[in-house]
């Protein structure tokens, strides 16, 4: 498990990643997050609702009640045009992160 | 099959939101335990042992609220502020402002008032229609929900913004005359900064003012009891 500290600044990536492969409920979007990471990642109510609250109020995704096909109503996230262009920014910051991160880790080592 | 929606409508009874929103929260977290809770009977746990972890999901349930609240009313606040204070505040500035405007080019000036050395610069009839536009300004915070103390204010917006123009211009315009080198009487700019402040700023400020506490009178029950003051 990511210690809670790290994890609070891959929130955003996670959800927005997530959903770039469609749309998604509250539930679904957590046991995506957690299965891709191999449970790395896991969210609670508490770390998953208000982030996506914040996220739709920026209108960077954008949330519907829906009924599935068993008569059952689930409020579904998708990511927005804007959501989108957000995205490839914050990957790029991580990416960069994480390669100075490993350039460092390996000076640490030497 | 649990009645998830009552425990979280329980858990989460400090919710202050709109009761629109707060419905639709606590149905979204409600549908989440309750696909949480049915993922884990799958699994073949016990009932009490889906139930104990379902239930931690939500962890704290006051941190959660309190999330929540962060999220959804930091930028409700805002918008409040903007349609409460900001766009009628802005609309009673420019509106007095185009009136005083029209007043000029119609060929109406402003007239002294008194005579000799304590002599006043009053432009009446631009004063005799602040009542009026500081009464629009409160009228439409009123509508947006602004709580009295915001009303009053919107009214006076257009003196305050005025005071802060001069504030700045008398400065600005007196640095000027100093690089150019021309001598600066202080004591002639105070006068003028006191008459002109009291022609242009108080005299109008109360005039719309007049406005805004009429418009409060007429609006009935206090704003305030019914919405959040902002402002």
């Amino acid at each position: 498990m990511v210690a809670p500290g790290i994890k609070r600044g891959t929130a955003e990536l996670a959800v927005l990643s997530v959903l770039e492969d469609g749309p998604l409920h509250g539930y679904e979007m957590a046991r995506r997050i957690e299965e891709q990471t191999h449970g790395s990642l896991r969210f609670t109510l508490a770390s998953l609702y208000p982030l996506l609250y914040r996220l739709e109020k920026r209108g960077w995704v954008r949330g519907a009640w829906e009924t599935s096909g068993t008569g059952r109503r689930r409020r579904c996230y998708r990511l927005t045009a804007e959501g989108k262009k957000k995205l490839a920014p914050i990957r790029r910051e991580w990416a960069e992160l994480f390669r100075a991160l490993r350039r460092l880790t390996k000076v640490s080592r030497a | 099959m649990r009645d998830w929606s009552a425990l979280v409508e329980r858990r989460l009874a400090g919710l202050a939101l709109e009761p629109e929103e707060r419905a639709e929260v606590i149905a979204e977290v409600a549908a989440h335990l309750e696909d949480t809770w049915e993922a884990m009977l799958r699994q073949g746990m016990t009932e009490e042992e889906v139930v104990r972890r379902t239930l931690s999901q939500a962890g704290d349930w006051r941190e959660l609220q309190r999330k929540i609240l962060g999220a959804k009313r930091r930028e409700q606040i805002m918008e409040k502020r903007i349609r409460q204070l900001w766009i009628p505040g802005f609309l009673t500035l420019i509106l007095s402002m185009l009136f005083l405007t029209t007043l000029y080019r119609l060929g109406l000036r402003a007239r002294l008032v008194w005579s000799g050395p304590n002599a006043i610069l009053l432009y009446t009839p631009w004063l005799a229609g602040l009542p009026f536009f500081g009464a629009l300004g409160a009228y439409i915070s009123s509508r947006a929900g602004g709580s009295r103390g915001t009303m009053l204010f919107v009214s006076v917006f257009p003196a305050i913004a005025l005071t802060f123009a001069f504030l700045f211009m008398f400065p600005f315009s007196m640095t000027v005359e100093l690089i150019v080198g021309r001598p600066v009487d202080f004591s002639r700019v105070a006068t003028v900064l006191l008459k002109d402040g009291i022609g242009w700023l108080l005299i109008p400020a109360a005039a719309l003012l007049a406005g805004g506490l009429l418009a409060h009178v007429l609006s009935g029950a206090l704003p305030s009891s019914r919405h959040t003051a902002i402002g």
